[in-house]
């Protein structure tokens, strides 16, 4: 037999038809319209006697009209019989005897004979099998591949997509899962990287809704070029999945995200809702062009907000100040200017300080470790509550502060700086300028032989008249 | 601006979690029990004369004229109670792209004594209230706002600009200044308080640069405030902060400097190592601080010496019950160039300090602290133990009891503190919180001169509750 290439496709066809049977899917039409043919044999002599229309292609010709069965099923003779010919058959093979006829016919070749699929090997005239014997096919093709299931087969060659075929839900579930579907890592990467291409073959199994129930990216030309599933078709339902990516458990993948971020390896999960999750301010162009959870199927890989690996740090509350002076954009990619305050200027119960510290804020306050005049005024912050409470004395000098000591105003120099911010905390300034002063009472200098005047009286020459009358420096006056 | 925002976020529909609001309303209330200290006055007849002649009251010293004497003296016990509400909103998805509205306002109020929290004479506040947009590396900030710095914080109402195009950020900001911590301005913030207060506004202008290359991260900042009516200076500095990761270390530093008094302010270089695939965790710092004031007060004129510190922290988490550190540092203050008279006040000082953290069982955990500190004028030593259960999803409890000698500088004193509080913390939703604790303080061994009473009770409360979504509130979510 000459092998022509238009038989390439009969093959493959009955090829497709051997799958369906390995799986139990029955190829042929709805069994309990079969017609009993080894009944009949000896009243047909040709099948195209009965079925004209197949050959031509002509659908009305298929099957013989019921109503010619009453010829010999009168009832009298014979038994009334109600037979009304198959319905239509559903399946995914693409396969037309027209066209297959009229295929062998452009090469000279003899179209096989009906018997040579449709009846089993050795099976007698009119013995009717109910699958195709797809073994047919084989005499005269070849499939491309060793396994069926191979993912460098070409289904479409044989199949037809999915959504063309109009199976049901049950039928669907039933289909084949090819080995390289088992593969470990092939949600992860191994079918994106068998698509590019080969949209046909996963074409046969899925429908566009399979991709786009875990993909955002519903652009991708892969799945743009697969067949979207009628509505009449019940898909199985799906379960999004989406896991995790090496590169994501590395402990410092928040801190060194964003250089790696690019369209199209983030937005296969993520959705730019879930950057923004995170990112409060101005989001990265990346970001901007991933698609919106709203108008996707895919539930995507739902962040959930958090800190990166320094946060965890024993010591991270000591250490942030420096880290967020340093590089106060890292901190404003999740965090607010409110976020801050929360804690900075929260003066009762908030988080800076602890709900106790006023307490023991003075041990904070001399170790200097708080700072406090990062974010207070001594005076007016510090003075109030320190006269108030006593502790301050009534800013005069009084007996049972400064050690009681009756030598403390001769002393007092050298603890006044070393600690001033103490010394503000509860004194007022007119407390120092009685003594240290042109016009106190012992016209004492409080500055250092180093202290430059000129300067100090070029920046603020209000200050030095506090204490000064005119220019301290000698030059003009104010 | 907060009806404002909040009027926006009605209005327009809520978006994802980064892009729609988020806000937070906090009520708390303090209560506190003492004993004020004041000036006093007692008969004669009830002071008692010691060998040197002192006389005292009670134990605490008296001066005596005629049959009447005086002196500071506790007074009667006080109640007073301390009221905030704070509500906080941030908006976005304002109709334009990069428009965000903030606002934080906190009202207060104070009752039951004179001795209240710090400012409960100011009812309100507004903390923050700015208009944002930021289109692309651009950022355009208008309204009350913050720079938080290497120079500390500094409020103004104003404009800023940044632009942070990756590797480089600029950063520019002027309007008119906020006294630190006050939210008023800083001609007005102290006139109530300061013999020598600015009768003119301040003005504040600055700008920054930040560069971030080879794992280093750089940042200059200059920081100006003028007097309105240009007749001086109320500050002018500058700072240099840096970071930077290398293997198996991180360095970060910081220093700043005062143009004014062309002296450099305080600093710092920290090394953070750790070792033993994390089992511990060296760092060591030194350190530089000198206090800062503004040109419009006497204090800075007064020159303030610094004092230099290293410090050397190791931590260790061998498991994941235990963790435990320990750390010590010693300082030594500049020269003053002040006369000596009869002795010299110390000039050094040093601290320790070390705890534990052990989590026995599930839910359980237990942290163990112990500081000591010795300086000029002052020594402390305290103990602390807390413990804590996560009694459920909801609610957990948390037990504290202190020992303490309290710090007051130049002031003699054997007294020693002991006090034991708790606290109670239930989520009463996914975005409600609540918090009530109190603590009891009681003075011990204070029959020494010149201490004043350190027995105090306290109480507070506060109900937190966060609208939107907030993912920086998340991430505080178990550390409080």
């Amino acid at each position: 037999m000459k092998v022509a290439a238009p038989l390439i496709g009969i093959g493959l066809a009955g090829l497709a038809g051997s799958a369906m049977a390995m799986l139990g899917v029955a190829v042929g039409a709805s069994q309990e319209d079969a017609f009993p043919h080894a009944e009949h044999q000896g009243l047909f002599p040709l099948c195209i006697g009965c079925h004209e229309g197949i050959p031509s292609g002509d659908r009305s010709d298929w099957y013989p009209e019921p109503a010619g069965c009453v010829g010999c099923h009168d009832g009298v003779d014979r038994e009334e019989v109600s037979w009304t010919g198959p319905s239509d058959r559903i399946h995914n093979v693409l396969f037309d005897h027209a066209e297959h006829e009229a295929e062998l016919a452009e090469v000279d070749d003899s179209s096989p004979e009906c018997a040579a699929c449709h009846i089993e090997p050795g099976g007698g005239r009119m013995e009717v099998a109910v699958d195709i014997q797809v073994g047919t096919c084989w005499g005269c093709h070849a499939h491309e591949t060793e396994e069926h299931y191979d993912v460098d087969a070409s289904c479409e060659t044989c199949h037809v997509p999915l959504a063309s075929t109009g199976f049901a839900t049950a039928r669907i579930e039933a289909l084949p899962r090819p080995p390289s579907h088992e593969a470990e890592d092939f949600v992860l990467e191994g079918h994106g990287d068998l698509a590019p291409g080969r949209t046909g073959l996963c074409a046969t199994c899925h429908t566009r809704e399979r991709c786009v129930s875990c993909h955002v990216d519903t652009d991708v030309e892969e799945i743009a070029a697969l067949p979207s599933a009628p509505s009449s078709m019940v898909l199985p339902p799906t379960e999004a999945s989406y896991p995790e990516p090496v590169s994501h458990t590395d402990s410092r993948w928040l801190e060194v995200h964003g250089p790696e971020a690019a369209v199209g390896e983030c937005s296969t999960c993520h959705t730019t809702d879930d950057c923004r999750s995170c990112h409060v301010s101005e989001v990265p162009d990346v970001v901007a062009s991933l698609p919106r959870r709203a108008d996707v199927v895919a539930p995507g890989a739902t962040i959930e907000p958090g800190g990166p690996d320094s946060h965890t740090s024993l010591f991270f509350m000591q250490a942030h100040s420096a880290l967020a002076a340093a590089d106060q954009r890292g901190c404003e990619t999740c965090h607010v200017q409110q976020f801050c305050v929360d804690c900075h200027d929260a003066e009762v119960g908030g988080g800076y300080h602890p709900p106790n510290f006023m307490v023991r804020h003075s041990g904070d306050a001399y170790g200097r470790d708080s700072e406090c005049s990062n974010c207070h005024e001594p005076q007016a912050f510090c003075q109030a509550c320190h006269v108030d409470i006593g502790l301050s004395g009534s800013r005069t000098v009084a007996a049972g502060y400064h050690d009681g000591s009756p030598v403390w105003l001769l002393q007092h120099g050298q603890a006044a700086r070393q600690n001033l911010e103490s010394c503000a905390s509860c004194h007022r300034q007119v407390d120092c300028t009685r003594c240290h002063s042109t016009l106190g009472a012992f016209k004492v200098s409080p500055h250092t032989s180093s202290f430059d005047a000129e300067r100090a009286w070029l920046q603020s020459p209000r200050t030095c008249l506090a204490c000064h009358v005119g220019n301290p420096t000698g030059g003009d006056g104010p | 601006m907060l009806l404002l925002v909040c009027g926006l976020a009605l209005w327009f529909p809520t978006r994802v979690t980064g892009q729609s609001y988020r806000g937070w309303l906090n009520s708390s209330a303090h209560m506190v029990e003492l004993r004020p200290v004041g000036v006093d006055s007692v008969a004669r007849a009830d002071v008692v004369t010691d060998a040197d002649g002192r006389l005292f009251f009670d134990g605490y010293p008296v001066t005596c004229e005629g049959d009447q004497c005086t002196g500071l003296l506790p007074l009667p016990k006080e109640r007073i109670f301390a009221v905030t509400q704070d509500a906080s909103v941030t908006y976005w998805g304002l109709g334009v792209q990069g428009l965000s509205a903030t606002a934080l306002v906190r009202l207060r109020t104070g009752f039951g004594g004179d001795a209240a929290w710090p400012r409960y004479d100011d009812e309100l506040d507004v903390m923050l209230g700015y208009a944002q947009l930021v289109r692309g590396s651009l950022r355009l900030r208008v309204g009350r706002q913050e720079v938080r710095s290497g120079l500390g914080f500094a409020g103004f109402d104003g404009v800023s600009g940044s632009f942070d195009p990756g590797r480089l950020r600029a950063e520019i900001y002027g309007g008119r200044s906020l006294a630190r911590g006050l939210r008023e301005p800083s001609n007005e913030a102290a006139r109530a308080l300061s013999d020598f207060f600015i009768d003119h506004g301040v003005y504040l202008v600055g700008g920054a640069a930040t560069v971030r290359e080879f794992g280093v991260s750089v940042t200059g900042r200059y920081h100006r405030e003028i007097l309105a009516d240009r007749s001086g200076l109320e500050s002018e500095r500058a700072s240099l902060d840096f970071s930077t990761t290398v293997p198996r270390m991180r360095i970060r530093g910081s220093i700043d400097y005062d143009f004014a008094f062309r002296r450099p302010g305080k600093g710092e270089l920290t090394i953070s190592a750790p070792f033993d695939g994390g089992t511990w965790l060296m760092e060591l710092s030194g350190r530089r601080y000198v206090p800062y004031f503004q040109l419009s007060t006497i204090w800075g004129f007064f020159e303030p010496v610094s004092y230099s510190e290293a410090l050397a922290r190791l931590a260790w988490s061998g498991n994941r019950t235990l963790a435990a550190w320990v750390a010590g540092g010693a300082r030594t203050y500049g020269e003053t160039e002040t006369g000596i008279f009869l002795q010299a006040l110390e000039d050094t000082g040093w601290r320790a300090d070390g705890g534990l953290r052990w989590e026995p069982r599930d839910r359980w955990s237990v942290d163990a602290t112990y500081q000591m500190e010795w300086g000029p004028g002052a020594f402390l030593q305290s103990g602390d133990v807390s413990a804590r259960h996560q009694a459920s999803d909801r609610l957990r409890l948390g037990l504290t009891l202190a020992t303490f000698q309290q710090i007051e500088e130049y002031r003699l004193g054997q007294g020693r503190a002991f006090g034991f509080g708790g606290t109670v913390d239930y989520r009463i939703g996914e975005r409600m919180d609540a918090l009530a604790g109190f603590s009891i303080t009681r003075h011990r061994d204070g029959g020494s001169i010149y201490t004043s009473p350190w027995n105090q009770t306290r109480a507070w409360t506060s109900l937190r509750w966060t609208v939107g979504g907030d993912p920086g509130r998340a991430n505080r979510r178990g550390r409080r």
